[in-house]
């Protein structure tokens, strides 16, 4: 487990907050069966990273978790708490949208396209949800919003539109958004697939510093060398399951299955040969 | 005949760059030679352009088309004010004669409360059919489609014979004797009512797909995003999606409410004293028929430009975040045309 060194980003997150219990989780497109029976435990400030290739079900599985998208069966919960449903008397109920939505402020989630609000300044992107979803005061959601602003590194580009950011930017922002109502836990699906290069790093950072601070996160990624770096543990699936986990070292050192085996040599070992 | 043309003419050109290479002693650096007769460097000498001033391209036959357009402006303006027949002073007499002026009142009245309500009406009328309701969904198709097949006109006239339909309008419990409230409908009913119902319920019917295709044209992401921080749904609609649909509603939006302008003229069949009604009464009356058309039809226009002013606004200030940087309001635009073609003439001499 990552030990929290430096509070760099959530102090607030600590050792109890974050546990996120995936049971037996299945989910169909239509005849396409996307996840076939998933089954993980995340625990209290632990850095996941799920590894994959496309198709496997990895993102399905990042948004099963914030309930955007509904599983066909299996439970999902976050610290206790079932996702999308309240047992009672024998029986799961469905909760209501309000619930729901009350549920997501806990889950904050970082989108591969950003998905910044193109209308909304920077602070007005962050504040938004504190003031809608979790009723503070403007005051209080702008100040909270500024120093989160200040610790991605854009206390500068407060009211500045998205679209007059870079896409690194962009994406430092959407963090800082996810990051301002003080959620459990953090998914991140695959939050540097859009962007260039070069730009890769500066949010790779951001997010090495919130796994740092203890907080929960779960991150589905191409970045091979940050799941190393970063992962206390890594998840490899394939075809809507679970083939292999393990830390980053077992994963990345010696993978025991052959469709890990195959993944790894075909996304890390090209880069290598140049 | 037409497909073939381009090639033919592109041919011979070839042709003759082709025959010209030859002939020069170093074919490859004759073509980065500049052309000849100025005073450009040769191909290997040092340069440096940083003291010329740049000399902007004529468009000598953009300037013949402005002179030959303007020529027949000037023609039909000309026409329009020598022209006997139009009866400029009959017009200037009724353009703003007390009566005209208080039908102008109740065409604005009119397009302002059938447009608002219309616009409201559709807003909700969208939502309905975006939900996951199938009542909602169904009920909100179908408003729409009778609201846009019955033509207006008869839509008009069916409230305001609604009387002879139902002679009393009553509020009480279903099935029932208990009446709270009971009135006869011809006096609920009035020429105001009657063109108030039936202009906003045939406009909700039209914008309601007008503000639909624009909130379907917002990125499923946004909604994602939002539902993903827990932003209620109403929110989630005015302040995210709505926004950001005005982008594509805008335009067709004006549309619609300067084609409710003079679309409020139809209400003269309830003998409705708006613009229109009472410029025909006139007119019955003195026999100057074009003329006072005419007094109805630049009060038109001037409804048009003003609503065009407007427009171009709200839609700039619905642009914000979504181009880099604002377009100019027409005066920048004209402050900068003037500074910059000072500097060009300058520059020129």
């Amino acid at each position: 487990m990552n030990q929290p060194a430096v509070p760099v980003l959530e102090p607030g997150a600590t050792g109890t907050r974050g546990l996120v219990e995936i049971k037996n989780v299945h989910k169909a497109f239509g005849h396409v069966e996307v996840l076939r029976g998933v089954t993980l435990t995340v625990h209290p400030g632990e850095v996941v990273v799920i590894l994959g290739p496309s198709g496997s079900g990895k993102s399905t599985l990042l948004r099963t978790i914030n309930h955007l998208e509904k599983v066909d069966a299996g439970h999902i919960a976050v610290d206790g708490d079932l996702v999308g449903y309240r047992a009672r008397g024998g029986k799961l109920h469905e909760l209501r949208e309000r619930e729901i939505l009350a549920q997501r402020t806990h889950i904050g989630m970082v989108f591969q396209s950003f998905n910044l609000f193109p209308h909304l300044t920077a602070v007005e992107n962050i504040i938004e949800a504190p003031i809608y979803a979790q009723h503070r005061s403007k005051g209080q959601a702008r100040a909270r919003a500024l120093e989160l602003l200040e610790r991605v590194g854009l206390s500068d580009k407060t009211d500045v539109y998205p679209r007059q950011l870079s896409g690194g930017q962009q994406q430092r922002v959407a963090i800082a958004r996810a990051l301002a109502l003080e959620p459990k836990v953090v998914l991140f699906d695959e939050p540097t697939s859009a962007l260039d290069p070069e730009l890769v790093g500066e949010v790779l950072d951001v997010i090495r510093n919130l796994a740092d601070s203890g907080t929960t996160l779960i991150v589905v990624t191409h970045e091979m060398g940050f799941a190393r770096d970063v992962a206390d543990r890594v998840v490899f699936m394939d075809q809507g399951q679970i083939v292999e986990e393990g830390t980053p070292l077992q994963i990345f050192g010696a993978p025991r299955h052959e469709r890990t085996k195959a993944f790894l040599s075909k996304v890390i070992e090209p880069a290598f040969n140049l | 005949m037409n497909a073939v043309a381009p090639n033919s003419q592109t041919r011979p050109e070839m042709a003759a760059t082709e025959a010209a290479l030859p002939q020069s002693p170093e074919p490859g650096v004759a073509a980065l030679r500049s052309p000849a007769g100025s005073d450009g460097p040769g191909p290997l000498a040092a340069w440096d352009y940083s003291g010329y001033p740049v000399v902007p391209a004529r468009h000598p036959w953009r300037w013949v088309g402005t002179g030959l357009v303007a020529l027949f402006v000037a023609a039909i303006l000309w026409s329009l004010l020598t022209n006997p027949r139009w009866e400029w002073d009959v017009v200037a007499q009724w353009f703003t004669a007390e009566s005209v002026l208080r039908g102008l009142g109740e065409t604005l009245k009119l397009t302002a409360i059938a447009g608002t309500l219309g616009f409201i009406l559709g807003f909700i009328l969208a939502l309905m059919r975006l939900s996951s309701s199938p009542l909602l969904v169904s009920v909100s198709w179908t408003f729409s489609w009778i609201f846009r097949s019955a033509p207006l006109l008869v839509q008009l006239l069916l409230w305001y014979n609604l009387g002879y339909l139902y002679e009393k309008v009553s509020l009480g419990i279903l099935f029932t004797d208990v009446r709270f409230f009971e009135m006869q409908t011809t006096t609920l009913i009035s020429q105001f009512a009657a063109a108030i119902l039936g202009l906003t319920l045939n406009q909700a019917a039209y914008s309601s797909e007008i503000i639909r295709g624009g909130i379907l044209a917002v990125d499923q992401g946004q909604l994602e995003a939002a539902a993903a921080l827990g932003i209620p749904a109403w929110r989630r609609s005015t302040r995210i999606v709505l926004p950001q649909a005005m982008r594509s509603i805008l335009p067709t939006a004006f549309n619609e409410i300067i084609g409710l302008v003079k679309g409020t003229s139809i209400v003269y069949v309830l003998a409705y004293s708006e613009l229109f009604y009472t410029v025909q009464v006139i007119y019955n009356r003195t026999q100057q028929v074009l003329p006072l058309l005419l007094v109805a039809t630049i009060w038109y226009v001037v409804i048009t430009s003003v609503l065009s002013v407007f427009q171009y606004y709200i839609e700039r200030h619905y642009s914000k975040g979504a181009v880099r940087t604002l377009p100019p309001t027409p005066l920048q635009r004209v402050k900068r045309f003037l500074s910059t073609h000072a500097r060009t003439a300058e520059v020129a001499r």
